[in-house]
């Protein structure tokens, strides 16, 4: 059974199941069937460098080498930080409560998002405060871990109608970029709209 | 990459966009601290999967006792050779197909099938001579966020210090808005984008932020919407 997340928000604590959804979730899927000239089935395969070789899927294995092109077993790896430092374990936050802290909208548009989750409550447990805040327009972020290892994900929560979403990535590098001048736009006729406006069934 | 894109005033200009990525803050090292590398290495080509040793020895036994007298599974020549500039190709029983037929097979959410039909693949419409259009249409910053997930993120980029203008504006423009700007490309200005041939389709969103004189223009792509699906199926 699927363990409960605890989350805790101004000091109050609560347990959410948290369920991964995806595009084919909302949306279905498309598979693509591919035949030869002659009608018979065609599947894709990787072909190497060498323009001969044929890979199948599970063909290919990532591996680790050393500065000389040795292999490495992962178990002789040490991850570090970027001083060069060994890094601890962290653990994973269904094992912890992990406190909920504010978040902003121009840290959450930069994050490369990795999966997005729906938060439901866990049995007996109420997040009627969290859901408040929640369509109050807070967001919140805090990092997670799914089975523990050495780094953390970011994770944001929101809201959207009833509902509430945990969004998973890494917060990326946005860059500001310089050179010099700046001069202000003329208007020109321009609306705002509702999302509603915006199909996404048909993409 | 390029995109071809309008502002406001309709002047388009080929400018760059870069891939935005998570920030790397760990590395692996070795033993003695030394660097390490991830490489992608071959495990087994088509000659050496099951499927042909079966073709070969018949049935699973003799395979098993062939696995156990010699290796049929592994080519000394090529096996761990390391992968690079790979490409992907369709294969029929009669070898590498240079013309393939498609169809795709469209299924429901629940996994029901609902159309099959040929595959049409959409051009790309991002750096063509139709520039990425300034459509006009706005969605505040805090309501894009709770209605998308935007499942691709670039930082569109200037080449040279007439684009640093051009982007420092739209940038600009945006930011005092606190809204995205609805991007859409093709003819008639009314295609989501399409970065690559037969790629996936992406509702496009431009936002900015200006800091100082230097500025931030993030090119925000989604296929999804941020709703709670009919059907969950759990996972994990």
């Amino acid at each position: 059974m699927a363990k409960s997340l605890r989350l805790s928000l101004d000091g109050n604590e609560f347990e959410v199941m948290i369920t991964r959804i995806d595009r084919d979730d909302l949306y279905g899927r498309v598979e693509v069937e591919a035949f030869d000239e002659k009608g018979k089935p065609a599947e894709l395969k990787v072909l190497a460098a060498d323009g001969k070789t044929l890979i199948e899927r599970g063909g290919s294995a990532l591996a680790v080498v050393n500065e000389k092109g040795d292999s490495i077993e992962r178990s002789e790896l040490v991850p570090v930080d970027l001083e060069g430092e060994e890094l601890t374990k962290v653990e994973s936050s269904f094992n912890l409560t992990n406190e909920l802290s504010a978040a902003e909208v121009d840290d959450y548009l930069g994050l490369v998002v990795k999966s997005v989750y729906v938060l439901d409550p866990a049995e007996e447990s109420d997040i009627t405060y969290l859901a408040d805040h929640l369509e109050g327009g807070q967001m919140y972020k805090f990092p997670f871990s799914y089975r523990g290892g050495i780094e953390h994900d970011a994770a944001y929560i929101l809201g959207s109608g009833k509902d509430a979403f945990m969004i998973l990535g890494k917060d990326g590098e946005v860059d500001y970029l310089k050179l010099n001048q700046a001069t202000v736009l003329d208007p020109q006729e321009e609306v705002e709209i509702s999302a509603d406006e915006i199909s996404f069934d048909l993409l | 990459m390029a995109i071809n894109i309008s502002n406001a005033q309709n002047r388009d200009a080929v400018v760059a966009v870069e891939t935005l990525y998570g920030k790397r803050e760990i590395r692996y090292v070795d033993g003695k601290g030394k660097p390490t590398a991830n490489v992608r290495v071959l495990k087994s080509d088509s000659e050496h999967e099951l499927p042909l040793l079966l073709k070969k020895h018949k049935d699973l036994n003799k395979v098993a006792k062939a696995l156990v007298k010699d290796d049929p599974e592994i080519d000394m020549d090529l096996t761990g050779m390391f992968l690079t500039d790979t490409s992907k190709v369709y294969v029929s029983p009669r070898g590498i197909v240079h013309l393939v037929e498609e169809f795709e097979l469209v299924y429901e959410p629940d996994g029901e099938l609902k159309t099959r039909r040929p595959r049409i693949k959409s051009s790309q419409n991002m750096n063509s001579e139709v520039p990425v259009r300034w459509t006009g249409k706005f969605i505040k910053k805090e309501e894009a966020v709770r209605r998308f997930v935007f499942t691709n993120t670039k930082q569109v980029v200037h080449v040279n210090g007439l684009t640093f203008d051009f982007l420092y504006q739209m940038a600009e423009d945006l930011a005092k808005r606190d809204s995205m700007l609805l991007l859409r490309g093709g003819e008639k200005g009314d295609e989501p984008l399409v970065m690559n041939r037969g790629g996936k389709p992406y509702n496009a969103f431009l936002e900015g932020r200006v800091k100082g004189e230097s500025y931030c223009l993030l090119l925000h792509m989604s296929n999804m919407e941020l709703k709670r699906p009919k059907v969950i199926i759990a996972d994990e």
